[in-house]
């Protein structure tokens, strides 16, 4: 028979068992109800991009290209649709570059990109997208790490083309708001911290890479979270001036990703 | 023999009136053959035991016996009217045209004209009639005799020649006109309102052809029709039309200048004389292009003039600006602009409506334009070439700015496209306003009529003709590359097409296709559907290497430019010697501009400018004309200024190809079916000139003139005789064979 100990060990692995199965289960149903074809008739829909994590999910975690999901893009498309006279699906929808269907969401979104690893066969996939018309914006990672680890992939991407700061004066900051300053658009854990940084990531980075013709192809919002200032739009300790300022970054984005 | 059998002669009897001249009523003679006829049917049925064929073989010949005799009793005549021998007049045209000099066996045309008039026909006509003699080529002048002729002509004007003799002689007594000449009209006058005044003047025309009809050794660039304006890059489609007695393949050239642009084998087919055929090529340079057309020349061609032609096309140097103003963002949008980004001849202007209150525009020339949306007036928005509109609602437009859509197309000329969405076509509420009503199609009131649903783009019949939509220059490879690109992301549904509608594209869902692209002319310029709004899906879904996504849009854009007017329009035209210039003024809102002096100097190929003022036009307002002679051949080019006191209101320019003296090399063959077509018209005859003898009588029994009428009995024509001892004999000789009394 068990021992009271041997009971303690068992109730807890079974537990733990229990609580990674939910975490499965969830990130299964996740998978299933964001993947394929978008469930609603829009023009425009907030494509999450589904990556293999360099380091897995972590224990008792969903996918980190789940991050956030899915008050993040609920939130922001209910700003969307009030601001913008885009004709956006209120649900979001996910695509890996391995999907068939990825060039037909030509916006795509890809968070905690500091833990992304893409393939060469990936690594191809994205830069035929983006040669063609797409537009990926990166979103949450923090500090000189996260940066090579994702540098590592996207250098599979575009080996020769530059990752450059994005001006001030570049279209895709006036578009539809005129984003002259630069503020840093912290995580929810920073702001409880009582800083807007991670890591070393204390300066924010607004970065891009063009095409031939002058036109960004990739947005990344490095040393920021703009995902968790959407998610937490409706969360009272979060500062509202960061989850308006991200709003604004997202709508200029997909504005710009539809114009030019 | 016709008219040894006859008495007289077969003209007699197609120009005469039958009558019998018997004072007897003719009803006695029908009731005569009817009562002869009762009395042969009552004795032969006294016979019945020769049995029912030979009665009816008996009964037919009494009967035609019969009919003879009555027939003769009522003294069957002809009643001919002719013309009266010494008082009238018949007009000869000789043809002097350069043509004319065409060599063919051992003489030349004119030698085989010359030969006709001094044939025996031609001296009983003289001997009968007054002979007016007359020559022309232009136009026609009186000569004493053909000994002695003019230079060749450089054109000719056969009906306007015609026309002017005939004129003439209405103070006189004309009896007919007789015609020479190979047909060779060249100089555009033949229509069929000419050919019906000179049928209502009542004098037949006896046409005496000339020269060879088929020339089998050659070939003929009969015409090259290219559009007159195209823009830098624009695949251009160029139809030419050869003449040829034959089968064989023709090689086609085009040259702009002395630089080599395209070549084409065209197959010329057994069974047809002329073949018409379409070459494409492309201009890259701006400014106005000398194109030359030329087909290699057979083995024994002696004549190679006729092969080449010239035509100038203009490249525009400025790019055309086309406004599209855009409802909400959306993805063909962004893919649009992006296809056209390379294009340095068209500009795409737009206006997008990105928030409830703001606007986004891309391609102003200018931070002012187009700051307070879309414009207000005509003058602002007439500066565009094209507009496009997509998923827009008509009720966003004012009622003024709608009527300002409508009268960019039917005043302005230039063409709108209305693109598919949500809030476009019929969805958007266009059906039941002005622009609906010059859409090229009716939009259904009743929605939804856009759907987000995938359909495969079909090219139509008429589509697949249309340089605008060819992907490649291999009829083929064209066919491959629509067939295997990606379903459109949506379509919108259309009504009925409208009647001068024409659908270039289709797209198919399931098993069901419906109009995708149509278009139709509406007053001066031309309105467009493109019911998708999803051709986005070719960029996305293509490599990137793949162009036709980018060069559907661009083939596109330029035709809906290719034809816009300028405000300041020029255009010239060759008339023989000169050059006729028209030119056409409109002010910003495109309405035509009067009381200002237009002038224009005229510099040809070889030879000094000439300055002309040009005259306001007396039915057309803003139009103006003048006439500036032009003696050499070759590239022509035209400056134009109009002025409103010493105001210069606007200048424009063009250059054309002046062909004086050249149509003549077209008239190898002989027209024979224009000469018959003058004959036939008028109640005259087609005659070769070596079998002319029927040609006095013919003419004898001309209305036209001071005629007399004769009455030919008929009743002693031998054949009547002969026709009774026929029926007599034949009767006798059954009766004999068969022994019966």
């Amino acid at each position: 028979m068990f021992t009271r100990r041997g009971m303690r060990v068992l109730g807890l692995l079974a537990g733990v068992a229990a609580a990674g199965l939910c975490a499965v289960a969830w990130s299964q149903q996740a998978q299933t109800f964001l993947y394929g074809t978008a469930p609603e008739a829009s023009e425009f829909h907030f494509t999450r991009l589904a990556y293999q994590s360099r380091n897995g999910a972590g224990f008792g975690r969903r996918g980190r290209w789940l991050t956030d999901w899915p008050e993040a893009e609920q939130h922001l498309l209910g700003g969307v649709d009030r601001l913008t006279r885009i004709d956006a699906g209120e649900q979001g929808v996910a695509v890996s570059l391995t999907d068939e269907e990825l060039f037909d969401y030509p916006w795509l979104y890809a968070v905690e990109v500091g833990y992304w690893y893409l393939d060469e066969n990936e690594a191809a996939r994205l830069r035929d997208y983006l040669l063609r018309g797409g537009f990926l914006m990166v979103d949450d990672f923090h500090g000189s790490r996260e940066w090579a680890s994702f540098m590592d992939s996207m250098q599979r991407v575009f080996p020769d083309r530059p990752v450059v700061e994005i001006e001030v004066t570049d279209p895709v900051m006036h578009v539809l708001y005129d984003l002259n300053e630069r503020v840093q658009v912290p995580g929810l854990g920073a702001v409880m911290s009582g800083v807007t940084y991670e890591r070393d990531g204390n300066v924010p980075h607004w970065r891009g890479i063009y095409d031939d013709r002058g036109r960004l192809m990739v947005a990344m919002n490095f040393n920021m979270d703009l995902g968790d200032a959407w998610e937490h739009a409706d969360t009272p300790w979060y500062p509202e001036q960061y989850t308006a300022l991200a709003y604004r970054f997202a709508i200029n984005y997909i504005l710009y990703s539809m114009t030019h | 023999m016709f008219e040894w059998l006859f008495k007289y002669p077969r003209d007699e009897f197609t120009h005469g009136e039958f009558v019998f001249a018997s004072t007897w009523p003719q009803w006695v003679l029908a009731a005569a053959f009817v009562a002869g006829a009762a009395a042969i049917l009552f004795f032969l049925l006294r016979r019945r035991e020769m049995g029912a064929l030979r009665l009816a073989a008996i009964g037919a010949l009494q009967l035609a016996m019969l009919a003879l005799a009555l027939f003769i009793l009522w003294e069957p005549s002809l009643v001919v009217r002719s013309l009266k021998a010494g008082e009238n007049a018949i007009a000869v045209m000789l043809d002097t045209s350069e043509s004319m000099g065409f060599t063919e066996g051992e003489q030349t045309r004119m030698q085989q004209a010359q030969g006709a008039l001094g044939s025996d026909a031609f001296g009983r006509l003289g001997s009968d009639y007054v002979l007016r003699r007359f020559v022309f080529s232009r136009d026609a002048s009186a000569t004493e005799d053909y000994a002695t002729l003019p230079a060749p002509g450089t054109e000719t004007a056969l009906a306007g020649s015609l026309l002017q003799v005939l004129r003439q002689a209405r103070t006189s007594a004309v009896g007919a006109v007789v015609i020479v000449s190979d047909g060779g009209e060249n100089a555009g006058t033949l229509d069929q309102e000419q050919l019906a005044e000179i049928a209502s003047l009542g004098v037949p025309v006896h046409a005496i052809g000339v020269g060879r009809e088929r020339v089998p050794e050659d070939l003929e660039l009969q015409e090259v029709l290219a559009p007159e304006r195209t823009l830098p890059g624009t695949t251009l489609s160029a139809r030419v039309t050869i003449r040829h007695d034959g089968a064989g393949v023709a090689r086609l050239k085009v040259y702009d200048g002395d630089k080599f642009l395209a070549s084409r084998d065209i197959a010329l087919p057994e069974d047809g004389t002329v073949t018409t055929a379409f070459v494409d090529f492309g201009l890259q340079e701006p400014g106005f292009r000398d194109l030359n057309f030329s087909l290699d020349g057979k083995d024994g061609e002696a004549e190679l003039r006729n092969n080449a032609r010239a035509t100038v096309v203009e490249v525009p140097q400025a790019p055309s600006r086309i406004l599209y103003v855009e409802g909400e963002p959306r993805w063909e949008y962004k893919f649009m602009r992006r296809a056209l980004d390379d294009d340095t001849s068209v500009r795409l202007v737009s206006l997008l409506r990105v928030s409830p209150n703001g606007f986004y525009r891309q391609g102003i020339d200018d931070p002012q334009e187009l700051q307070k949306g879309f414009p207000t007036e005509a003058k602002d928005l007439f500066k565009y070439d094209a507009l496009v509109i997509g998923n827009v609602q008509a009720a966003w437009f004012t009622p003024a700015q709608q009527q300002m859509l409508a009268d960019f197309v039917s005043e302005r000329g230039g063409s709108l496209m209305m693109l598919a969405g949500s809030s476009g076509l019929g969805d958007g509420g266009w059906g039941n306003t002005l622009v609906g009503e010059l859409l090229p199609a009716q939009l259904p009131a009743e929605g939804p009529s856009f759907h987000r649903a995938r359909g495969a783009v079909v090219v139509t019949a008429r589509g697949g003709r249309s340089p605008m939509l060819r992907l490649s220059d291999d009829d083929a490879e064209n066919a491959r590359l629509w067939t295997s690109l990606p379903e459109l992301a949506d379509y919108q549904t259309l009504g009925q097409l409208k009647p001068a509608a024409n659908s270039l594209l289709n797209v198919r869902i399931g098993d069901r296709q419906q109009p995708l692209l149509v278009t139709q002319l509406y007053g001066r310029g031309r309105s467009w559907i493109l019911a998708t709004g999803g051709t986005w899906r070719w960029q996305m879904a293509l490599p990137v290497a793949d162009q036709r996504h980018e060069a559907f849009w661009r083939q596109l854009a330029r035709g809906l430019v290719a034809d816009t007017p300028a405000r300041f329009e020029l255009t010239a035209r060759s008339k023989g010697d000169t050059v006729q210039l028209r030119a056409e003024l409109r002010d910003e809102a495109y309405k035509p501009q009067q009381g200002v002096t237009v002038t224009a100097v005229a510099t040809p190929q070889a030879g000094e400018p000439l300055t002309v003022d040009l005259r306001p036009s007396a039915d057309q307002p803003g139009v103006f004309e003048a006439e500036v002679p032009a003696a050499d051949s070759g590239l022509f080019s035209v400056e134009a200024l109009a002025r409103r006191g010493d105001q210069t209101l606007a200048t424009t320019r063009m250059a054309m190809r002046h062909e004086s003296g050249r149509a003549e090399y077209f008239s190898v063959r002989q027209n024979r079916s224009l000469l018959e077509q003058l004959a036939q018209a008028t109640g005259g005859r087609y005659w070769t000139a070596d079998q002319l003898d029927g040609l006095p009588e013919a003419i004898r029994y001309s209305a036209a003139g001071v005629t007399q009428q004769e009455i030919r009995a008929l009743w002693n024509m031998p054949v009547v005789f002969l026709l009774l001892m026929l029926l007599k004999a034949g009767e006798w000789l059954l009766r004999r064979r068969w022994s019966v009394v």
